[in-house]
């Protein structure tokens, strides 16, 4: 989660301010931190810089727009443990650098909270209650306070008059355009913060989940992993690896949403669904207003 | 008299808040106090963040950009059929369910369904401000 990165990022902060006192300890002395704290800046690989010399595994198939450049990221592998980058993709820019929205984020976020929301509260009214018909005692002579009933919501054990209704629905869609521009800018921070690792196939040697965890561990991912595939076939040996495991995720490429991306730490993509996310999310830049809705077929568009 | 009338209104609002807040379940208070007695301070509650549900919270969401288009997100919507991809206030909806699902409904909730709408249309369309 971000939070856990803003720690981390906090300790490399507090560092670069401290050099600027003079004469003072690094850190504040009642500073708690726990003894597990690795640097991840001195274990994680720097991404390649972008006038590097190697040729690339994969280039942007839409047109890089003239000012942008396209982003480098390493092509790792799932094969072994301690092996190598196998080369260098580019991304495209409009995807994957997209300045960083958090106002679009929270929406999208809180939307994906509540438009599937269904409150179940329900109380009854006066009117609802069991029996509550006739007049308890007449309006006069009694001496007690008038009443009409004994389920008006004075009484113990009547209705209420203000409360809950029903189930209530909390349903509302935003435009199509924030909800692909969201999508963009959770890639592009998890990039921007080193969270996003390419992936060049998911083949695993064994379906073992401790293989996963010594794998996320040694390359310093994070606690906890997304990792997305396009089609509905996935191998043997990773769904069994994930099976068992809690924080490690798979989910096909149709299933990528900004809550799934915020709640794990890192995200791991291989290079065809690098090629599917762009592909859709780069075709709502240039599109026309839908005349009717875009289920219903278009000569133009599969 | 009306600093008093603010007092007592903050005062009721605090023993209300004071007394919902104790309570960890989302209760409807009626009004009656509840006498709390606690001898310690409660322990938090243990809460795993990562159970399927919470894991998986959200995927498909956006099956309708990334999917082509052949589903929408309302159709993962798990609700009372007249409530899927539909917002209103209590008077849209009680309406809305007579029309979908009135003749299926038992006598007793039909009856005060369409009690509770003729009062509503007369309570929103004839009485307040907002007509």
């Amino acid at each position: 989660m971000l939070r856990f990165s803003f720690i981390f990022r906090g300790r490399g902060v507090a560092k670069r301010f401290a050099s600027s006192f003079s004469n003072e300890s690094a850190l504040p002395p009642n500073l708690l931190l726990p003894t597990n704290l690795v640097d991840p800046d001195r274990l994680k690989r720097p991404p390649p810089p972008a006038d590097s010399s190697l040729p690339p595994l994969r280039k942007c198939d839409a047109a890089v727009p003239a000012h942008l450049t396209p982003v480098q990221a390493w092509v790792e592998s799932l094969e072994r443990q301690d092996s190598e980058p196998l080369g260098v993709a580019q991304l495209h820019p409009d995807v994957f650098a997209v300045p960083p929205r958090l106002d679009i984020l929270h929406s999208v976020e809180t939307w994906q909270r509540n438009y599937k929301r269904i409150s179940h509260a329900h109380t009854k009214v006066r009117s609802e209650v069991s029996g509550g018909g006739r007049k308890p005692w007449k309006q006069k002579g009694s001496g007690r306070a008038r009443h009409g009933s004994i389920r008006s919501p004075i009484w113990r054990g009547g209705g209420v008059s203000h409360g809950p209704r029903g189930p209530t629905s909390y349903y509302y869609m935003l435009p199509m355009k924030v909800r692909v521009q969201g999508l963009k800018v959770a890639l592009s921070s998890k990039m921007a913060q080193d969270d996003l690792h390419i992936v060049d196939s998911l083949n695993i040697p064994t379906p073992d989940s401790q293989y996963l965890l010594d794998l996320i561990r040694h390359r310093h991912w994070g606690e906890s992993v997304l990792i997305v595939d396009v089609g509905e076939d996935f191998s043997e040996n990773i769904l069994q690896a994930t099976a068992n495991l809690k924080t490690v995720n798979v989910i096909p490429a149709i299933g990528l949403n900004v809550h799934s991306m915020l709640k794990h730490e890192a995200i791991v993509l291989t290079l065809e669904t690098v090629k599917f996310l762009e592909d859709k999310l780069l075709w709502h830049d240039e599109r026309y207003t839908p005349l009717y809705p875009f289920k219903l077929p278009y000569s133009d568009f599969p | 008299m009306s600093l008093l009338g603010g007092l007592l209104r903050a005062g009721a609002s605090y023993c209300q808040s004071a007394g919902t807040l104790l309570h960890t379940v989302r209760t409807i208070s009626t009004g009656t106090c509840c006498q709390i007695r606690m001898h310690a301070i409660p322990q938090p509650k243990k809460v795993d963040r990562w159970t399927e549900k919470r894991s998986m919270y959200g995927v498909y969401d956006n099956i309708g950009i990334l999917g082509d288009f052949k589903a929408h997100p309302k159709d993962l919507i798990v609700a009372p059929c007249w409530l899927k991809a539909f917002k209103g206030n209590e008077l849209q909806r009680a309406i809305r369910k007579k029309k979908m699902v009135g003749d299926r409904m038992m006598t007793q909730d039909r009856h005060d369904l369409e009690k509770r709408i003729r009062f509503l249309y007369r309570r929103f369309n004839r009485t307040g401000k907002h007509r």
